[in-house]
């Protein structure tokens, strides 16, 4: 018997995820940035306390702790600190204008709908679009690093990356072998301040956090 | 014991943390480093001659042998070159005695993470550790905190980390590849338990799976053209680091490409190694025009390292077990002869303050032994022959021969006599010429030409005659790919 209700919840989450992901490319203002940061992962811990339910693998409710408690709420708020700390201008400054950053978001959407189409017919009924908005959350996370100035924005557009990732893990296996999955998380937890200690630093070499000034290296 | 190996690193690294004296850091560095390597041998005999070495969470193949054998060895000689190369840089006052501390702990430390990438039996847990090796050696990246060494760790950072995050999507696609077959409370991401079933994994996901693998690591092994943090760190970190990444990290993270590749040649034969040769003829034509036009002496081993690891990549993508022993080869010696060239650009940069090649005239006048041992490391490194990456790339060509890749043997031959012409002309244009008016006569120190002087010897003599022992290991290696030498 499936459990329709649990399908639903699910996919109507990873939509959400999705929203958000979209949102960020809209916002203007770094803190916005940040709590959007936490709103998605506190979404994806949602996702995974609805799959372990749904699934009966117990593991993903540590999985599910561990999102809301690590990237729900410690990294954002070391980044809200950081911001703080170095004084970060609020604007977020970027590259590629906003109308134009949404269009190719949601270009990028098509692409990983087209991509993960012929896993996609073959695969279980929960699976099917959440393996498809974490590879489109994933590729919009990659073109936020590229079309976004600061350190600290690179910094979450990394962090939601590792968001679409966890979509996909939990979504597509149930979840990898937990000790792997524990490993993830202190590693993009060791990334995140490694990150933040260098922009640290940037920012005392350059009195900037702006990266566009890190155009020296060449030839 | 595997742990014991692990430890030996992790106790080095913490003893140089609180070591008070610059002496005592030294000693610990230099003799955990040989005790580690002193360790790892039984180990590596066990893998290669007597079948694999597995516990459950560690196993070790002839693969891991290799790499490790590179891993151990390369770190003891950086240990041994980094005593001088740093009293230099403290004399200068560069760096204080905390500095030194910091910098020989993280050093031992991110041999502990690369060890840790190639004994692992689990991808997921491997995936992990070259993580691990990218943030510990961010630090080493950015050691001298200036502002140009800022940049390249930062770039170093980010872009590996991308990387990384979608070699990660690829793991996840291995593994959903593999739920068919193990079913799906397995459980597993364990290497050995992978390929006992690799013939059965979902062709469609595993395709996909290398995909993402061999961009996300191939971001690590500077395969072009996700290249283009390598130069940068190269050209900034220590002199000595800049070996220890060239000559041992990017084998690593091909280390992992090679694992998948195994996996991926049983299920979909052909479909790897054609991507493996697409990005290695890549990487050699990005390199050739690179090694031809920059300035920056360490820029260029940089992009000599792009070479060679297009190199491998090539020669295991093209497949059959001429080819295939050419690349194992290629590994040890490109290891081998780039740590060489490294030390001998570390004795010349610090001599003549400066890393551009242009300033950087007759060498053969102000430091002969240095410049000796550059110009046959260099002959080495361009490939000429009788040393130990000519025979690599030998094997390669001749496998690709054999196969019937004219196309992919002729674009090869041809870029290596373009890189062939460049090197060459590169190398003697700094040994040869008159050296700046006023710059003193003499090597900066004896100890840092012991370990240049041990690696030219090992790749004349890997060059000349193939001890029985190594082509029997390296034999074993291939056999990995299911082709016997």
């Amino acid at each position: 018997m499936v459990d329709l209700l649990s399908i639903d919840t699910i996919n109507f989450l990873a939509a959400a995820i999705l929203l958000v992901s979209l949102l960020v490319m809209a916002s203007t203002r770094m803190g916005q940035l940040v709590r959007s940061f936490a709103i998605q992962s506190i979404m994806l811990a949602a996702i995974s306390v609805v799959l372990a339910h749904y699934t009966g693998s117990e593991h993903i409710y540590i999985v599910a702790a561990l999102t809301l408690v690590v990237k729900g709420i410690i990294i954002p708020r070391f980044l809200m600190y950081s911001i703080d700390r170095l004084k970060v201008h609020r604007e977020i400054e970027p590259l590629v204008g906003i109308p134009a950053s949404l269009l190719i978001s949601g270009g990028l959407v098509i692409v990983a709908y087209y991509v993960t189409e012929p896993l996609i017919s073959s695969a279980e009924a929960v699976t099917r679009n959440c393996l498809a908005i974490s590879l489109a959350v994933v590729f919009i996370g990659m073109f936020m690093m590229i079309s976004r100035r600061k350190a600290m924005t690179q910094m979450v557009g990394l962090l939601m990356m590792e968001n679409g990732l966890f979509l996909g893990i939990i979504s597509t296996t149930y979840g990898m072998p937990l000790i792997v999955e524990i490993g993830i998380f202190f590693d993009v937890f060791m990334a995140v301040l490694i990150m933040g200690i260098f922009a640290y630093r940037i920012n005392q070499t350059f009195e900037t956090l702006d990266t566009t000034f890190l155009r020296r290296l060449r030839g | 014991m595997v742990e014991i190996l692990l430890l030996v690193p992790l106790i080095t690294a913490l003893l140089c943390a609180i070591s008070r004296s610059e002496r005592a850091i030294f000693v610990f560095s230099v003799a955990g480093s040989l005790i580690t390597a002193l360790v790892a041998i039984p180990y590596c005999y066990q893998a290669f001659f007597e079948g694999p070495v597995d516990t459950g969470l560690w196993y070790l193949d002839p693969l891991s042998g290799l790499f490790m054998v590179v891993i151990v060895v390369i770190t003891a000689l950086v240990s041994l070159y980094s005593v001088e190369y740093l009293k230099h840089d403290r004399t200068e006052g560069e760096i204080n005695i905390k500095d030194l501390r910091y910098y020989h702990a993280l050093l031992h430390l991110f041999a502990f993470s690369m060890l840790v990438v190639v004994v692992v039996d689990s991808l997921g847990l491997m995936w992990i550790a070259v993580e691990g090796t990218t943030l510990v050696s961010a630090f080493l990246v950015g050691f001298y905190k200036k502002s140009e060494a800022m940049e390249a760790s930062w770039k170093y950072l980010i872009i590996c980390s991308v990387g990384i995050t979608l070699a990660l999507l690829g793991i996840i696609l291995l593994y959903a590849s593999s739920v068919d077959a193990l079913g799906a409370n397995a459980d597993t991401l364990d290497w050995s338990v992978l390929r006992s079933v690799a013939g059965q994994l979902d062709p469609a996901l595993l395709k996909i799976s290398f995909i993402f693998i061999l961009v996300g690591l191939g971001t690590k092994a500077g395969l072009a053209p996700m290249h283009t943090w390598l130069p940068d760190a190269h050209s900034q970190a220590p002199t000595p680091i800049s070996a220890l990444l060239s000559a041992v990290l990017l084998n690593c993270a091909m280390y992992g490409v090679l694992r998948v590749h195994i996996l991926a040649n049983e299920a979909v034969p052909g479909f790897s190694s054609s991507l493996l040769i697409f990005f290695g003829l890549l990487s050699l034509a990005i390199a050739t025009a690179f090694i031809l036009t920059s300035r920056d002496v360490k820029r260029f081993l940089a992009f000599s390292s792009v070479e060679h690891m297009g190199i491998i990549a090539l020669g295991f993508g093209i497949g059959g077990p001429l080819a295939v022993f050419g690349a194992v080869f290629h590994v040890l010696a490109h290891s081998l002869t780039k740590t060489l060239m490294f030390f001998g650009a570390g004795n010349v940069i610090q001599k003549y303050r400066t890393r551009e090649m242009k300033d950087i005239k007759g060498l053969g006048r102000t430091m002969p032994t240095t410049a000796a041992l550059l110009v046959l490391g260099g002959a080495a490194i361009a490939g000429s022959p009788p040393f130990a990456i000519f025979i690599g790339e030998l094997f390669i060509i001749s496998g690709a021969l054999v196969q019937g890749d004219y196309l992919v043997a002729g674009l090869f031959i041809a870029l290596l006599v373009i890189i062939f012409a460049g090197m060459t002309y590169r190398i003697f244009g700094m040994v040869s010429g008159k050296p700046q008016e006023g710059l003193p006569e003499g090597e900066l120190g004896k100890l840092r030409l012991l370990p240049m002087l041990f690696l030219a010897l090992a790749i004349l003599g890997l060059g000349l005659f193939l001890p029985e022992v190594v082509s029997d290991a390296l034999s074993a290696v291939v056999e990995l790919f299911g082709v016997s030498a």
